[in-house]
């Protein structure tokens, strides 16, 4: 199988938020919830970028680690989902990430989390496939309609990829050699283990 | 990453150091004409728009400006650190709650539960020396003992909360299954959220209401040399409570107790602002606390409960046997008859209820 990946090339996002859009509007998004959030370094000086972040579905993930109740599985694509059955607010998962990935939409008084929301990679959850109770919990699985996540696709300069991480990796490394600059994958050392270090992606269910 | 953090920050310093001698040594000699400073060609302090100048298509300084930490960026999402791009003090928690804090803080706890059952089928429950005298001496006030029990109930719900949450996941969930563990930690968490706040109270008035009796004494030392006489049975003098009871009521109550209120309204109310790395740190704190504090609990309920006879019937009923008295606080003992003789007017006898042998 295929092992998801997401990139953002740095040298082409140009903020325009399109994929924080496009992920709200798909999975209809709790208000006050952002899956994905655009992140911009040097605002209005030479040497501005531009990085579209979220859950960048890690090899080892912290927040499957730390997870006292242990509701969060890797599907077969490398795909990091959780069971919100299962979860109970605690927020652990929140401190864990590096990427900001886990949101709370929040349920009681005196900030009381409610139940764990964040990017799934357009796969949905434990639930049936495409299943009314699937995209209630976590949005729409366009992964099972054989469609890519709905933040890259809508992506205007192509800056946000998407998918299988080999083709990503492909399709990035041509651009690089094409313009000669934007070298920088980010984010993927901490996400996917440092190139040539030979971390395969975590089976199911093994964790630290 | 630390080590070459410092030796920038060495660099930059010895560089400022420099200029500041050179500029000062300007007016006296103004004649000699020094070459101006340049920065190192891969000098950290080099801006993208510097470097870009230099190596067009090099990002180098841009995304070390990313990794450094709690360096916030713009986002036009108004969320509590949504311009952080990347945290890498999360790893940092996650080594140690998963490590040192689950493993020793484990072990720990287990250990110490052995070694105290150990002991108690080493030594048993400590005996009266004396056959008890029937007579009854009021050692605990009614508030005296809810404030006690309040504060230890509320303990006993934290603590066992509190392993469920840190320890389930191994112990527990591969006995009953995902969908009921969930439910229980569910369960524990709010517990916990809820019943914290009490705990934190009563530790409050259980401190006004104690800690006149529990000031150092001059006995206090001596008892604490002799190790209370656990080991060899000797009793050792000592006033309402001893230096035993005084280090558990010290270090305990009032220390430990406050590292644990103050670290768990930091993480029970995340509603205030607060970054992760406070968060972080508070947990920390709190995991590191709590097993120490699960620890010495389980030494003062063994003393209490099943270590030595009478001892639970005091806190439980508020009174006490004279003989008990004797053995166990003889300084108070004495206090106690001594106060006793001077109001003995033969009325305070009749309140005292007297003991079911």
């Amino acid at each position: 199988m295929a092992r998801m990946k997401f990139l953002c090339d740095a040298e082409r996002c140009i903020e325009c938020n399109g994929c924080v859009t496009a992920c709200k509007q798909e999975h209809d998004v709790p208000w006050g919830v952002n899956r994905r959030r655009v992140v911009t370094i040097n605002d209005g000086v030479p040497g501005e970028r531009s990085i579209s972040v979220a859950c960048m579905h890690c090899s080892d993930a912290p927040c499957m680690a730390v997870c006292p109740v242990d509701c969060f599985y890797k599907t077969e694509d490398g795909v990091v989902l959780h069971d919100k059955d299962l979860c109970i607010g605690c927020g652990y998962c929140f401190y864990a990430c590096p990427f900001g990935a886990p949101q709370f939409p929040q349920a009681g008084a005196f900030g009381l989390r409610g139940k764990m929301d964040k990017c799934t990679f357009c796969a949905g959850g434990p639930e049936k496939d495409r299943s009314e109770e699937e995209f209630r919990k976590y949005g729409r699985n366009r992964l099972s309609e054989g469609k890519l996540p709905a933040c890259a696709e809508m992506c205007s300069t192509k800056a946000l990829l998407g998918g299988d991480g080999d083709v990503v990796a492909d399709i990035y490394r041509e651009r690089v050699l094409k313009r000669g600059k934007g070298a920088e994958v980010w984010g993927w050392g901490t996400a996917y283990g440092l190139p040539g270090g030979g971390q395969k992606p975590a089976a199911t269910g093994a964790k630290s | 990453m630390p080590q070459s953090l410092f030796f920038r920050q060495a660099c930059v310093a010895l560089m400022l150091t420099a200029s500041a001698m050179w500029v000062g040594a300007q007016p006296a000699t103004p004649t000699a004409p020094s070459p101006a400073p340049v920065a190192a060609p891969d000098s950290a302090s080099t801006t993208q728009a510097q470097r870009q100048v230099e190596q067009p298509g090099n990002n180098a300084p841009t995304w070390r400006e990313v990794r450094k930490e709690g360096q916030t960026h713009y986002s036009s999402l108004p969320a509590r650190e949504s311009g952080v791009l990347i945290q890498s003090a999360g790893e940092t928690w996650r080594q140690l709650r998963n490590g040192p804090i689950t493993f020793y803080g484990g072990w720990l706890i287990v250990l110490v539960a052995a070694a105290i059952g150990a002991f108690y089928l080493w030594r048993g429950t400590m005996q009266l020396h004396e056959r008890p005298t029937g007579k009854l001496i009021a050692r605990f006030a009614l508030i005296e003992r809810w404030a006690h029990w309040s504060m230890a109930i509320s303990f006993c719900v934290l603590g066992v909360s509190g392993l469920v949450i840190l320890f389930g996941k191994h112990l527990l969930l591969p006995v009953i299954g995902h969908t009921l563990f969930a439910w229980l930690t569910f369960l524990m968490k709010n517990l916990h959220n809820f019943v914290g706040p009490l705990f934190i109270i009563s530790i409050v008035l259980f401190f006004i209401i104690y800690v006149r009796d529990n000031l150092p004494e001059k006995g206090d030392l001596q008892w604490l040399l002799k190790g209370g006489g656990m080991l060899n049975g000797e009793h050792v003098p000592s006033g309402r409570f001893n230096a035993g009871e005084k280090s558990w009521f010290w270090f305990g109550v009032v220390i430990l107790g406050a590292v644990m209120s103050a670290s768990g309204l930091v993480l029970l109310f995340p509603n205030f602002e607060q970054l992760r790395s406070t968060m972080q740190t508070a947990n920390v704190v709190h995991g590191i606390a709590a097993v120490v504090f699960i620890a010495m609990s389980l030494g003062h309920i063994y003393v209490g409960t099943i270590g030595m006879e009478g001892a639970y019937q005091g806190m439980r009923t508020g009174y006490v046997d004279a003989s008990w008295a004797k053995e166990h606080h003889a300084l108070w003992y004495e206090e106690m008859q001594t106060a006793q003789q001077k109001h003995t007017t033969g009325t305070t006898q009749t309140n005292v209820p007297q003991a079911q042998h």
